[in-house]
């Protein structure tokens, strides 16, 4: 007659003799479960209002305070000013100082930095320039025609 | 480190995530092989176990500690297990026999089983018990566990425990009996 298994007078093993996992799985578990977790977080950071809103809809709402927030600032900084505050600190320097630094300093004004200015400050010369309009052209016909660029 | 500090510091923000991940250094053993004895498979295993920390994760700032911090995070496990099974079940229109044979399958072809005859055939045996008489075997035989905290995990009276886990030994010892050879 076959003997009966009995289960006590079997070996007990702390758990069935099944194949281990992986070397290393209980060190990269913690991990890999940790990383996990950050989604679960920022989803419970959400407000309960946009928690109704889609993802899609979420995007798009982002989408569009951006947006609007670039166009309110544009808007609320208005036309460019003109930069005053350079030319009058430099209006207080005195002109023989003036003359001194463009002497030893080696810096060079060009005809182009010269037409710049002009366009910028379109009244600038009429202060330092008497010249007729013909005496004018007839200086701008001397130029090479490569520095007439900017005029 | 004890689980009332590991409590304390997930209370703070700033220490949230050390005493979390000291949690699942902690427990992270005990929970994977409750899971692998329930579905066999160490991929199965390893994807509900990270699927129990993260719900550990999610509710453990509403832990009221009525229950030690280990029974509590065995029955997220455990009812992890079952829910998986049935829905494999649901999945496949499998009948309940079909899912043990197959996890009976899964054994055999385990190499740490290849040349016990006995150990083989016991486990056999316990994968062809009903999902929750396993579940109570598994606790009772190898973890040695106490009948008053199965009954905290599975939210059964100890008595029915008792009787569940006398059947499932019945079962067990019948099932190698019939199955071995002289």
């Amino acid at each position: 007659m076959k003997p009966s298994f009995k289960l006590d007078a079997h070996p007990r093993r702390p758990r069935p003799l099944l194949s281990e996992p992986p070397a290393g799985y209980f060190d990269a578990l913690p991990t890999q479960i940790m990383a996990r977790l950050p989604q679960a977080a920022a989803r419970a950071t959400v407000p309960g209002w946009l928690a109704w809103l889609t993802p899609a809809l979420r995007t798009s709402l982002a989408s569009v305070t951006v947006l609007g927030g670039f166009a309110a600032s544009f808007y609320l900084s208005g036309p460019a000013q003109p930069a005053t505050a350079a030319t009058a600190s430099l209006d207080a320097v005195p002109r023989t100082e003036l003359v001194g630094y463009l002497l030893t300093s080696g810096a060079r004004v060009e005809n182009s930095d010269l037409a710049v200015l002009a366009a910028a400050h379109p009244n600038i010369t009429k202060g330092f320039l008497h010249a007729s309009a013909e005496e004018v052209a007839d200086a701008l016909d001397e130029q090479p025609s490569e520095d007439l660029t900017y005029l | 480190m004890e689980d009332h500090d590991i409590l304390l510091k997930f209370q703070d923000p700033a220490s949230r995530n050390l005493a979390f991940n000291q949690l699942v250094r902690k427990y992270q053993s005990k929970v994977y092989w409750h899971v692998r004895k329930m579905v066999v498979d160490h991929d199965d295993a390893d994807d509900l176990t990270q699927d129990v920390f993260v719900k550990v994760w999610k509710h453990l700032e509403n832990f009221r500690q009525d229950a030690a911090l280990f029974t509590w995070i065995y029955r997220i496990a455990t009812n992890e297990c079952l829910n998986f099974l049935s829905s494999k079940r649901r999945k496949f229109l499998l009948p309940l026999n079909d899912v043990g044979a197959e996890l009976a399958a899964k054994i055999e072809a385990d190499p740490a089983l290849a040349g016990d005859e006995i150990e083989l055939k016991l486990q056999q045996a316990i994968l062809r018990l009903p999902d929750k008489q396993r579940l109570v075997f598994n606790l009772r035989y190898y973890d040695e566990m106490p009948y008053e905290q199965m009954a905290e995990i599975t939210g059964t009276s100890v008595g029915a425990l008792k009787a569940s886990y006398h059947h499932a030994v019945k079962k067990v010892e019948e099932y190698v009996t019939r199955t071995t050879d002289d």
